[in-house]
């Protein structure tokens, strides 16, 4: 039993919803108007022109084709959390780029040949959306990771400086500063975990019961996936951290604020 | 270390001093040093000269802004000279070297910022740096608590909490404790009482082995064997700016 297909009719439907947004912010000014109907035309752009996509790489399901899709996925990924950070791109995004694809190529053959125990790891219709689940989950707490980093170095300098001079490696200098971002990092990562199937149904989940798959099975997925997230999570910000560790400071150790986008 | 102190207490004692064979310990030769300011370069000072011998006590004064603090920056490697050399014990201040140089000094830089949390965990997270393992003595810590008026149970504080004199003595036992014989004390004292201030000057003071440079405002440090450097004097350029680097 596969999800009832939705009309055109229905979809006019759903776009008539928007009507109620649009109206709260033409009644309190709240100016979003235009920002609320771009955002809707551009994702329905994106996921349209991504349906086609994935129907054609599906019905392909080339190994090579599939694997540089998730490339161009990290790529855009990595992309993504050096413009949201507030650091320039120039020397970060490679290695970012690198162990990303790391990490979460890694994690795929993992999830894929050992948990779902599939026949072959790169099968589109699985390699592709875990990826994309994966990788779209980590990166807000990348994000949050390198910025908390970044910010903490930014303001307590002297007491990185003390802790050099009072014998520290630069690495046992930083280390305080790398625990505490990824504390904040992870914090909401985990408390997304335990809130789930209480709060809130996740998509993927959500998806697979509509799709026709029994809840149980829907669940089994749900668990090992938001596992892998968790620990592909964990190796992203820590890398990303090490990689702006190992990037940010110069000989000296001291970091390079001429990183920073705003000096 | 404590017990030194305890035994040895005057500085001219020094036999090696008396037959001039004492090591240079700092040598700094026309370093000058401009900072980057609203895109332009602004000459912090220029042509600083100084040598600092093996055991001596050095008491660097002047007024605020003036670039005092930017010497023991030059030598830790936090600043970058634009010209002229540093070094240390012999060695040039490059990054092949300032690793090493900086665990062969004890540093407490004005504002004590060493962390937050317990300062009972500010002591282990020191004490587990690689270069301080086997270092810390329970003992040791006692005896200086009580040696700088301190109580035990300061250690369960959280550092921040604690009021700036207490900062300044916390910092000092423990530069103290990691076993060093060069110390920077960068306005250590000004928080304290003259009683205190009193005490910790001579702790610093009388141990003939400890090369000693003090940033200070505190007359309890001006003493005899001392050597008081008028910043000024030693450098050139000053008066051009109104501001030094921290």
């Amino acid at each position: 039993m596969a999800a009832n297909d939705i009309s055109m009719l229905g979809l006019l439907f759903c776009f008539m919803l928007l009507l109620i947004p649009v109206g709260i912010s033409h009644y309190l000014k709240l100016q979003l108007i235009g920002q609320t109907l771009e955002s809707t035309f551009r994702m329905a752009v994106q996921l349209t022109l991504v349906g086609f996509f994935l129907t054609f790489v599906f019905d392909l399901n080339s190994a090579v084709l599939n694997i540089a899709w998730v490339m161009v996925m990290v790529m855009v990924a990595s992309h993504t959390v050096l413009k949201n950070a507030e650091l320039k791109m120039q020397s970060l995004i490679a290695p970012l780029a690198i162990s990303f694809a790391i990490t979460n190529l890694g994690m795929l053959l993992y999830f894929n040949g050992l948990i779902i125990d599939l026949k072959d790891v790169f099968e589109a219709r699985y390699f592709i959306p875990i990826a994309g689940m994966v990788l779209g989950n980590s990166l807000r707490t990348n994000i949050v990771g390198i910025n908390d980093f970044s910010g903490q170095i930014q303001r307590n300098e002297n007491r990185y400086l003390s802790r050099l001079s009072l014998g520290a490696e630069k690495y046992e200098a930083l280390m305080p500063y790398m625990r505490k971002s990824l504390r904040n990092a992870l914090k909401p990562t985990l408390a997304d975990m335990a809130t789930i199937g209480i709060v809130f149904l996740p998509g993927m989940m959500t998806g697979q019961i509509l799709g026709g798959s029994s809840p149980l099975l829907a669940i089994e997925y749900q668990i090992t996936i938001m596992i892998a997230i968790y620990v592909t999570t964990v190796m992203n910000v820590v890398l990303g951290i090490l990689i702006l560790m190992y990037r940010g400071f110069d000989e000296y150790g001291m970091f390079k604020r001429s990183m920073l986008k705003k000096e | 270390m404590f017990i030194t102190f305890k035994v040895v207490t005057t500085f001219a004692q020094d036999p090696l001093e008396k037959a001039g064979k004492r090591m240079e310990i700092i040598r700094m030769e026309n370093v000058s040093v401009t900072v980057k300011e609203e895109q332009k370069n602004k000459l912090i000072f220029s042509d600083l000269n100084l040598s600092v011998n093996k055991g001596e006590k050095v008491l660097i004064r002047g007024r605020s802004g003036i670039g005092k603090t930017t010497v023991f920056r030059l030598i830790l490697g936090f600043t970058r000279p634009s010209t002229g050399d540093i070094y240390f014990e012999g060695e040039h201040v490059d990054p092949g070297n300032i690793w090493n140089i900086r665990k062969r000094i004890a540093h407490i830089s004005q504002d004590s910022d060493i962390g937050e949390g317990p300062v009972i965990a500010l002591f282990e997270e020191v004490f587990s740096y690689g270069s301080n393992r086997d270092k810390f003595k329970r003992n040791d810590l006692k005896n200086l608590l009580s040696e700088f008026s301190l109580r035990e149970d300061v250690l369960n504080n959280r550092f921040e909490n604690l009021s700036g004199g207490e900062k300044q003595r916390i910092s000092i036992i423990i530069s103290l404790m990691i076993n060093k014989d060069v110390f920077f004390l960068d306005e250590v004292t000004s928080d304290l009482d003259s009683a205190l201030k009193e005490k910790v000057a001579e702790f610093f003071l009388s141990n003939p082995e400890w090369t000693v440079l003090v940033i200070s405002h505190d007359p309890e440090w001006e003493r005899g064997g001392v050597r008081v450097i008028d910043f000024a004097s030693i450098v050139s350029g000053t008066e051009v700016n109104g501001h030094g680097s921290k």
